[in-house]
């Protein structure tokens, strides 16, 4: 039953979530290009207020294995990856007019950002890993799923296109083996993935009830 | 009890503050309509409520000049022999303290410790006095009698009441721009977590 890597376990293991996620009314509306723009435009703050946490837990992560200089490397790498991310967030700011600097977080940005940060804290560089990999896993494939057909009319062509790039694919499948390589199949790392998408999913609904 | 509604965190917070300390849960507790299951799952949770807690006052005992520390102390203190006392309760009701954190508790405890690792002091004390001002408030309104005469006892007494105003006037003392902000966060995590205990 867990045979394999424990990557492809625990995606297998929480596939519902995910596919939740992908049929989710928020990502079919970016998927056809129908989403409203002040509903991508609030998204796009909260994901940056999520992000600058997501780059904060790499950062106590590393802290854990300082000594193994060959994995800290590995995480700036991957910490590099969230600020080109944000970059594409500041992009999109300045293109629809969103203030970057004072986001309020909706309780779905908040409540995610407060179990990444109290892991990072806290807990053990393995549980860390797993409480981090979903989002990268889904997002990557949720832009794969979404990139079918013609996107040149979509309003949301470049956010399925960074989300469904082989350099995001990258991304994803590195801290996929830092998490094999950090993190046992043990009940908190299993949690921890678990809960986490789960505020994947909780974070789209938010972004549609709390709007603005 | 009027000083704490009074207070600059409680009426900045505006109806927050109410939603955090009425509830549904609170008014059958007074009147003595409320299940012994619904009060045994409060029970649990709150127990493992106060174990996040109790990990948020070291971390604000920690972070907090002398000579603030020793009221935090005697509250950390105080939360040490809460567990015990809960998981006394649990043995006589049989409860399992081993179940699932329910999602509201999860958030909160969440809440708390990234904060305790994240917030200055300043901003500690006014999450610190939110939690405990919302507890004398909530339950200052009951009446000890009833099947939970003994619950109300426990927090409703004045000494629990004079603690509070210790930590209300420190957070006075130690003014910080956010500690409104997340004092409304935990007025916010009181109500969902009375809603989750009335609703299951």
């Amino acid at each position: 039953m867990t045979a394999g890597p424990l990557h492809v376990t625990l995606w297998r293991r929480n596939r519902a979530l995910a596919d939740g996620c992908l049929a989710h009314p928020f990502v079919r509306g970016l998927g056809d290009g129908s989403l409203d723009p002040e509903d991508f435009k609030h998204y796009v703050a909260q994901d940056a207020f999520f992000l600058r946490a997501y780059f904060s837990a790499y950062a106590l992560a590393a802290v854990r294995v300082v000594e193994r200089s060959s994995v800290v490397r590995r995480l700036h790498s991957l910490m590099r990856g969230v600020l080109d991310e944000l970059k594409l967030h500041e992009g999109f700011a300045e293109s629809l007019a969103i203030d970057l600097e004072n986001i309020r977080p909706h309780r779905g940005a908040r409540a995610y950002t407060d179990f990444l940060l109290r892991t990072a804290w806290t807990a053990e560089v393995g549980e860390i890993m797993a409480a981090m990999t979903p989002c990268m896993r889904l997002y990557a494939y949720l832009g794969q799923e979404l990139a079918v057909g013609d996107l040149s009319q979509n309003p949301y062509q470049e956010w399925i296109e960074t989300y469904s790039s082989e350099d995001f694919e990258a991304l994803a499948a590195e801290l996929e083996s830092l998490l094999d390589l950090l993190a046992h199949n043990t009940r908190g790392v299993s949690f921890a993935y678990r809960y986490a998408i789960r505020c994947e999913l909780d974070f789209f609904s938010a972004s549609l009830t709390e709007g603005s | 009890m009027k000083e704490f509604a009074e207070s600059r965190l409680a009426t900045g917070a505006g109806e927050l503050w109410d939603l955090g300390i009425h509830a549904e849960f609170l008014d059958a507790v007074r009147d003595g309509s409320l299940p012994e299951d619904v009060f045994n799952r409060w029970l649990v949770q709150d127990y493992f409520f106060v174990r996040s807690f109790a990990a948020f006052a070291s971390l604000t005992v920690a972070k907090t000049p002398r000579p603030g520390q020793s009221v935090l102390i005697a509250g950390l203190s105080a939360l040490d022999q809460e567990l015990d006392w809960f998981e006394a309760h649990a043995r006589t009701r049989s409860l399992d303290l081993n179940c699932e954190l329910h999602p509201a508790c999860q958030r909160y405890g969440d809440f708390l410790i990234a904060a305790g690792y994240s917030e200055p002091f300043q901003v500690l004390l006014a999450i610190f006095y939110g939690v405990e001002v919302a507890y004398a408030v909530a339950w200052g309104g009951l009446e000890a009698q009833g099947p939970y005469a003994e619950f109300i006892n426990r927090w409703t007494h004045a000494d629990f009441q004079a603690y509070v105003r210790t930590i209300l006037r420190l957070a006075d003392q130690h003014p910080h721009p956010r500690q409104q902000a997340r004092f409304n966060e935990v007025m916010r995590h009181e109500q969902d977590f009375w809603c989750m205990a009335w609703e299951g």
